[in-house]
Parts: C-alpha cells; structure tokens; sequence
C-alpha cells in the first residue's frame, strides 16, 4: 500500500468517527459542561481532602493514610455507624419497595378515586424529614406515645420505642415503609407502560391473575424496579435528614441511630474535622459503589430493555 | 415607539432577572455583615438595630443574616472554609474556643479605649470573652446556670426551702416531696445525668475544674460515677423524669419537664427564662444549681453570647463602630433588653430596670441574688471540648438505660473524653 | 317445550353466574377500597396533626396527644405570615423563582443527557454512564464546602445562580437515570423507522420520544418540584440575605431550640407551604395518566 492512499481512509474513518458520536456529545452538552465544570473539581477536592488534616479555619494538612488507618484499627464509632446504617439498608429498601410496589399495582387498575389515594398516599413523602416529622416521631413512639396507646387497645404493653437503644432504628425504618411515595410513583409511571392489551390478551386466554402478574408484569416492570431498587439502595446508605433530625443531630440514644453520614456530619462540621469526614465519605462512596456495580451487573440477568430485545 | 417599547421591555426585563438572580443590593460607602443565630423575637429586634445603626451613620450599610441555632454553626464553618465570615459574627461560650484557637477570630485588644468604649463595663463578664489573655469576644449578655421550677407544683408539695443556698440532699427531698404530694404524676425534676453543665459544676464544687490549665481533663472517675451515682439513686426512688425522655439529647426547651408539665424542675440558662415561661402552663421561678455541703462553690456566671470580629473582616473600624453602638448606644441597648442576657454594663441595666416585664425582672433579681454564690469563671476550654460534651451525653445514656455499671461508665468516659482532647489538639 | 326449557334454565345459570361474578367483583372493590381507606388513614395523620398542632396553643402542642385543640388559634396563620422580619409573600415568591427555573433546567438538561445514554451509541458511553452514577453516591456534605468556595469564585454567593445554573447542567443524575430507564423501554423500530425516513435525532427525541414518555417526564417534573421546593442545604449555605430566604429557609427562623420559639406559626407555615406542592402534584399526576392514552396508541 502507498502512503497516499492511507490518509484519506484514516480521514474518512474520523469522519465516521466523528459522525457517528457528534450527536449523542451534542445531548450530553449540558451534563458534560455541568460535571467537568462544576462537580468534578468538588469531588476531587473532596478526594484529596481525605488525605489531609482540615480544620477548615486553617489550610489542609498532607497526612497521607493516616485518617483511614484511624479509621479502620481505632475508630469504634465508625464501626458502629457502619453497623447501624447496614442494618437500615437490610431492612428498610425491601420493605419500602414491597410496600410501595403493592400499593402502586393496587392504584394503577379499575378505581375511580385512583387520583385521590395516590395524593394521600404521596403526602407523608411531603413533610420529609422536617422538624414537624422529628417531633411528631418523638411523640407517637414514645413510651406514653400514640402508638402504644393503639396497642393497648388489643392488651398490648409497648416500650419506649424510640428512646430504647435497641428499638429506635425500627421507628425509622417505619418512617422510611411510611414514606414510599415517591418509588410508588415511579411504579405507577412504570405500570402505565405497560400496553394494557398484553392484559386483555391473556385475560381471553384465562391467564390466572398470579401468571400475568410473573409473565408480564415483572418483565416489562423490570427496569424500573431496577431503578428503585439501586436508587433507593444509594438513598438509604446515604440517609441523613431523618435519622438526624429526630436524635437531634446526635445519632442518640447510645449511638443506635449513628447513621454513616450522621456520623460524617459531625465529624465535619461539629468536631472540625473535615480531612477525616472526607476520608469517611469516600469510604461510603466505594461500599455504594460496589453495591451499585453487583447491581448492573447481575441486572443483564433479570432486567431487558424493549430496545435492545431482538 | 417601537424601538422606545422594546427598550423598555428590555429594561424592565433586565431589572427582573437582576432582581431575581441577585440579592445583593446596591453598594454604600462601606458594608459589614452582621451574622447571628436567632428566633423571632430577637430577629425583629436585631434588624431594628441595624435601622438604627444606619440612620444615625449614613456611609454604613449593615447587612444582618440570620438562621437558628442548629443550622447557624453549619454555615459558619463554610463561610470560614471560603474565608467569606461576615465581619461580624455572633459567639457562643461553647464554640468560642474551637473558633479562637484555630484562628478564625481577631482580637480587640486594640480598639478597647479607643473605638470600643467598654472600660466601665463590669470586668468579671467582659474576661469571659478572654482567651490567653486576649480580648476575642465581646459579651452581649451574661447569662448563669438556672433550675427553673413551676412555682404552683413548689406551693401545693409545700416545697419551702431556700433556692439560692440549697444543697443536694434538700434538692432530693424536694423531688421526694413533690412525686409523693402528687401521686407520681409530677416527678421532682428532670433527670439530669446528661447535662454536662450541671455535672462541671459539681466537679468544681469537689474543688477541680473540667478543665485543667494544662487543658487536658482533670475532673475525676470519682466526680463522674458520684455524679452519676445520685442521679440513679433518684431514679431508683422515681422521683425523676422517666428515662425514656431523659435519654433525647439536646431536646428543644418545649419538651422539658416544666413546658410539657411532668416535672416540677429544669434546667437551663437564666437568658432562657422568658422562652421557658412562653411554654410553660404555670408561672416559673429560677432557682440555683444545689450546692455541695461544705464544697466549693460550682455554678459561674458566663456570656450568654458574645460577638466577635472575624479574621476575614475588610473594614474592622466600621464593624467596631457597630460592635460598639451595640453595647453603649442607649437607642440600641434599648431595642435589645434583656433579650441575649444581662448587659455588661452597669449604666445599660439601670436604664433598662424601669421597662422590664414580670419574667425580666425575675431573671434580674435571680441574678442579683446569685452574685456573691457564685465561682470564678472556669479556664477556657481545649479544642475538641464540644466532642467530649457529646460523650458524655453519650456514655451517661447507657448508665441511665442500666445498660452499663455507674463505676465502668465513668472510667471509659473519662478514658474517652482524655483521648478525644489529645486528638483534637 | 324442553328445548325452551333448557334454554331459560341456561339463561338463568347464566344470569346467576353474572350477578354473583358482578357481586365478587362489588366485594372486591368493596375490599380493595376498605384497605386504601384504612391505610389512608394511616398516611393522613400526620397532616392532620400537624394542622392540629398549627391551631393549638403554643404548650397544648408537646404535652396532650389529642388532635383537637383546646382553643383554636386561627391567628397563628395571620401572625405567622407576619412573624418575621420580611413577610411571607417574598419567601413564596423566592421559592417560586427557584423552583420553577430548576424544574424547567431539569426536565430540559436531564431528558437531554437521558436521550444520549438510553438511544444513541458513542465512545466511552459505559464510562460517562459510570462517572454521572458516582454523582449519586458522594455523600454531598463532604463536597459542600469545595462547592462554596468555588460558587464563591465565581462571585455567585448571595445569588440564586448556585442553585439554578446546575440544574441546567444537568446536575441531578436521579433523573438522568430516571428517564434513561423509561427510555430505553421504548421500541427500537420507533427509531429506526424515523431515521429511515430521514429523521434527525433532535427530531426523534423531540418528536417521538419526549411524546411517548410523559409519564416519566411528568414523575421527573413532581420530584424536582418537590425537591427543590423543599430543598434546605443549598439555600441555606448560599443565601445571606434573609429578603432572598426562601420558604423553608425561612421556617427555621421561627425556631431556637435554646431560647424562644413560636412552633404554632411555624406549623401554621408549614401547612401553608406544603398548600402549593399538593396543587402541583395533582397538575403534574394528569401528566402520568395521559401518558396511558399514547401509549395505548403504539
């Protein structure tokens, strides 16, 4: 081959090249201007931060490892945080996506008041973790609460809740069942996508309600349970405003409720230390990261794309 | 006219988005921002001072920003990481020394005499704002250690003892008194194991300090398992707040035992009377800490608030300026009352005697009661002292839960709070 | 005659079958709205005690557990809308201005970057895909104060810019995410077809995929209107200047957890604030629903 003819296929195969990616980095714009601008030189700082001593009055302090190996031989309460923000995850995103996955197929079919449960059911989302919440919790589950005087009707003797270090973490992990509006809002956009002949189809064709819930539905629901399910595993590890407001910002009692970034709060804004909070939240960043990786990747199994179906 | 409408869309257009997208508005001569935590009452009074402050000094524009306590020291360490502190900033006893030595504030050893005209203030609150030996912070109100009790529930259980000189053991017969005299459904008083204000002053009654002047913990395993000893021993008798609610740290003063009503006794700040009062069922009093039989004196009196000059100041003779109308300006002073705690000055407080409302006057004369009662100031705090109240806190839940032996729990607090010093520093 | 016979006496089994089919049905119903109603009752109280508490006495709202006020104080809606220095009209309006510019940033720069991840093939699409995913999972407080002092640089501090601009940029890869999932459910040959017709692929995300995805993009619109109405962080670090708070910057200006606070106004404005979200909510749910008819249409 002569080195003439090289250059015009090299050419062409940038133009190609070229044609082929200038649209989908046309989209992306935005997002590239709004990450390469604006979010990667936080994160990168936040990064380099955790190798240093900040105080945040002062300029940081290289201290290479030292903040993680404080962390991993000498740091109890971090294993504690650990433990408590594990146990969440465990409990509380299966139950809040059962929960909002039922109600949302209940919603979706036949009801004529569909519009108004669906606002009922999206209101305890609303108050979030606001003060109004810290308190009203405070008050249902304490000992003399309302909670306890519910099951004293049926006989029942309550504790206190949510000031027993071994019961506390469950009157969030009710807070987080009894906020599932916005998953079940998402189940619902999902379940709307689904073409309603598929239903009618396998109605004439006597498909028992359970089979067409397993044949259909959780097939062409599949990716947005995806979606819930990796988006609410990275909420709960990342659960801040609840579990601070209601032990008013301390993680009490007996550190039952030291959620990860309750932890990390205080670490950085409480106790001046931010170089080990960042060290902490990276940490954090690698634990959801692999989750989130398991995730994809066992998703090829169970979770198809209609656009990519052949 | 066409040309003519456009413009003045476009202008108007204009102002909209800078209306919109930008609050800071026009320049004047100099401008100071003044940041304080705050509520409604003190917000409407301190922006009134502000109004004040500019009308009488026309080249100053005073910028006041404010949010409440629990998100006020978030911002601040943000503002201090981008070297953007308002010039002015609004210090409380508990952070001062955090901020202090890191070097977040400037000292006003210079402008005392000159441009800040505090010499004849009383100096014993004024050295409250000194850190090795110079002037940080500048004391906005005095405030003292107070239990606060619902002076029905004292009247009905008979409760007649002296308030200012009690001790210990009169303060647990007077729980006993009034538990018994209303069949348990008062307790005599919150249970304060977790209050790690009340537990330094029993350290200094035993004759310590928390702190030592070294900085490192000098208060005992003794004082602790002691402390935490009395306070079970009254709950073995249930005489005290149920555990369930003594458990919930830093709770806002609308839980407490006198607000909600379950309890006859609370403790608080002297400063706090008045927002207790707003809560509480019944007319409050204010009673000291007890006393040790035959110890030392424990409780202090010790700014309630302070305000300081920040290192990222541009125009340190403007703030000062405003710093100093605060506190001498009788225009001012008068806006402010009594509402971030006595003033430090003498001709202050006799100006504003003639106005004050019923629980003002209480929070005065409690004052003026506890004057000679009182000890010195304790030593200013090492860094990391916030971290060691958290523990403590901490630590005393599991006593309080019987989940830890009295004896065990004050070893490892003790052990705790040593460490947390030494890493802080 | 037995013909007849066997013909009404079929006719009736059939009848019968019907009513009781029509009967398991009106039970079912029945039941399915007997659950909704109880677990709605489960949902609503907590509105119903926060509009009680908004009503209630300022030491009525700790110390009873019962709903009904002892005395009703309507002024607590009156004096809260006064209760600080700069009323509540501003505060709604600086939330407004926020919410709608971060709702349309959103919906604009997300549905974009979605379009890119879910339907179009580039270089180094797993890679990016990856990058926006980690977005999601830093714990935003420890970048908080690199991101302060770079809005500072900017001069952008004490303005709404740090709040809207990255929502133009796509900052909020929830909802990247979101409508990448949606997306991709779409049938290939819609694509596939436009193009072969010439289509650009502006026109089909405009044209064919934006239409057949309303209810993701009306899910997107309720959340990011809902977030941002109720976002605190941001504003609260970068606003310093109390005409320019918005609502739920200013609800915090009536608590002091060390000295006087006004909770009955501060729940009065808590109700109030919570008044112009529901009624977005209910705008934005027909969004999802009509989103039934077009796609019954494929």
């Amino acid at each position: 081959m002569s080195r003439g003819s090289t250059s015009p296929l090299k050419a062409s195969f940038m133009r190609r090249f070229i044609a082929r990616n200038a649209p989908a980095y046309a989209f992306l714009t935005p997002w590239l201007l709004g990450f390469f601008l604006l979010a990667l030189g936080p994160i990168l700082a936040s990064l380099y931060l955790s190798f240093t001593r900040y105080d945040m009055v002062n300029a940081p302090k290289w201290v290479g490892l030292a903040n993680y190996e404080y962390m991993f031989t000498r740091d109890r309460r971090f294993w504690k945080a650990l433990n408590v923000t594990f146990t969440y995850v465990a409990l509380a995103v299966p139950a809040r996506l059962i929960m909002a996955l039922g109600v949302a197929m209940l919603l979706d079919k036949g009801l004529r008041t569909i519009g108004l449960y669906r606002a009922i059911f999206y209101l305890p989302s609303l108050l979030g973790a606001s003060i109004a919440i810290a308190i009203l919790w405070r008050q249902l589950f304490a000992a003399d609460g309302v909670v306890n005087a519910v099951l004293g009707y049926f006989g029942i003797q309550g504790a206190a809740w949510i000031t027993n270090p071994d019961t506390s973490l469950y009157t969030l992990v009710v807070l987080a069942m009894w906020q599932f509006g916005s998953p079940m809002l998402i189940f619902l956009a999902g379940l709307r996508g689904i073409p309603k002949d598929l239903y009618e189809a396998a109605e004439i064709d006597g498909t028992p309600k359970w089979r067409q819930f397993t044949r259909i539905t959780l097939p062409l629901l599949a990716p947005v349970i995806f979606f819930n399910l990796v988006l609410q595993t990275i909420e709960a590890f990342k659960t801040f405003s609840s579990a601070f407001i209601i032990s008013n910002g301390t993680g009490a009692p007996a550190d039952s409720l030291l959620f990860y970034t309750v932890y990390l709060f205080n670490e950085a804004f409480k106790f001046f230390r931010m170089g080990y909070a960042s060290a902490l939240a990276w940490v954090l960043l690698i634990i959801i990261a692999i989750f989130t990786a398991i995730s994809f990747l066992t998703s090829k199994y169970w979770v198809h794309y209609e656009n990519e179906r052949d | 006219m066409e040309l003519t409408r456009r413009r003045l869309l476009g202008a108007v257009g204009a102002g909209v988005a800078a209306s919109a997208l930008s609050a800071v508005p026009a320049k004047a001569a100099t401008r100071i921002r003044h940041y304080w935590w705050g509520n409604p009452e003190r917000d409407k009074r301190t922006f009134a001072v502000i109004e004040t402050f500019q009308k009488a000094n026309a080249g100053i524009e005073v910028s006041g920003e404010t949010i409440g306590w629990g998100d006020y020291w978030t911002k601040m360490a943000t503002q201090t990481a981008g070297r953007n502190m308002a010039d002015l900033v609004q210090m409380d006893y508990r952070y001062l020394f955090e901020y202090v030595r890191r070097g977040a504030l400037k000292p006003l050893d210079e402008y005392v005499g000159k441009s800040l005209m505090i010499k004849d203030f009383d100096q014993g609150p004024i050295a409250g704002g000194m850190v090795d030996g110079k002037l940080y912070a500048l004391n906005i109100g005095s405030n003292s250690q107070v239990i606060v009790h619902n002076t029905r529930v004292f009247k009905e259980a008979g409760v007649d003892v002296d308030l200012i000189n009690w001790t210990w053991d009169d303060f647990a017969r007077a729980c006993e008194q009034i538990t018994a005299k209303s069949d348990g459904k008062v307790k005599g008083s919150d249970d304060l194991s977790l209050m790690i204000e009340t537990f330094e002053s029993w350290v200094r009654q035993n004759g310590r300090e928390f702190y030592g002047a070294d900085g490192k913990v000098a208060a005992t395993v003794d004082d602790v398992a002691s402390y935490w000893q009395m306070w079970a021993n009254l709950r073995k008798k249930d005489v005290v707040r149920s555990k369930d609610k003594t458990v919930i740290l830093d709770p806002p003063i609308a839980e407490s035992g006198v607000a909600v009503g379950d309890t006859a006794m609370s403790h608080y700040w002297s400063n706090q009377l008045v927002g207790i009062q707003a809560v509480a069922k019944d007319k409050i009093g204010a009673a000291m800490v007890p006393h040790k039989k035959g110890g030392k004196p424990g409780q202090f009196i010790k700014p309630s608030m302070f305000m300081s000059l920040s290192r990222d100041t541009k125009d340190p003779e403007s703030a000062i300026k405003y710093m100093n109308a605060w506190v001498t300006d009788p225009a001012i002073t008068k806006i402010l009352g009594l509402e971030r705690g006595i003033p430090a000055s003498k001709a202050v407080r006799d100006a504003l005697a003639p106005g004050l409302n019923e629980t003002e006057k209480l929070s005065v004369a409690y004052f003026d009661a506890i004057q000679s009662k009182v000890g010195a100031l304790p030593l200013p705090a090492p860094k990391g002292a916030g971290e060691v109240r958290d523990a403590f806190m901490r630590i005393g839940t599991s006593v309080v839960l019987d989940r830890a032996k009295v004896k065990d729990a004050a070893e490892q607090f003790i052990a705790d709070a040593s460490d947390i010093v030494e890493r802080a520093q | 005659m037995t013909l007849a016979h066997e013909m009404e006496e079929a006719a009736r089994v059939a009848h019968e079958l019907r009513v009781k089919r029509d009967q398991r049905a009106r039970m079912g119903r029945l039941l399915k709205h007997l659950f909704l109603i109880s677990v709605s009752i489960v949902m609503l109280y907590p509105l119903l005690w926060l509009l009680a508490s908004s009503l209630k006495p300022e030491n009525d709202i700790f110390g009873s557990l019962t709903l009904w006020p002892t005395e009703f104080q309507w002024h607590n809606y009156v004096d809260g809308w006064h209760g600080l220095p700069v009323s509540f009209t501003t505060f709604y309006i600086n939330s407004t201005i926020v919410t709608v510019l971060s709702v349309i940033g959103n919906l604009i720069s997300c549905s974009f970057a979605a379009y890119a991840f879910a339907r179009l093939q580039f270089t180094g699409r797993t890679f990016l895909f990856g990058l926006m995913m980690m977005t999601l999972m830093i714990p935003y407080h420890v970048v908080l104060i690199p991101q302060y002092v770079q809005f500072l640089r900017l001069g952008w501090v004490d303005t709404y810019l740090p709040l809207v601009v990255p929502r133009f940029l796509a900052s909020d890869a929830f909802f990247i995410f979101l409508m990448v999932q949606f997306f991709r459910q779409l049938p290939r040959e819609l694509d596939e077809a436009a193009m072969i017709d010439g289509c650009s692929p502006f026109k089909i995300y405009w044209a064919i995929i934006l239409p057949l995805s309303l209810p993701a993009l009306g899910t997107a619109a309720i959340f990011s209107l809902i977030w941002t109405w109720e976002d605190f962080l941001a504003p609260l670090i970068y606003l310093n200047d109390i005409k320019s708070y918005t609502v739920p910057l200013a609800l915090r200006l009536f608590l002091d957890q060390e000295g006087q606070s006004s909770y009955g106004q501060m729940f009065a404005m808590s109700v109030l604030s919570l008044v112009p979200v529901v009624i977005a909510f209910i705008m934005f749910q027909k969004l999802i629903v009509r989103g039934i008819a077009t796609s019954g249409m494929k």
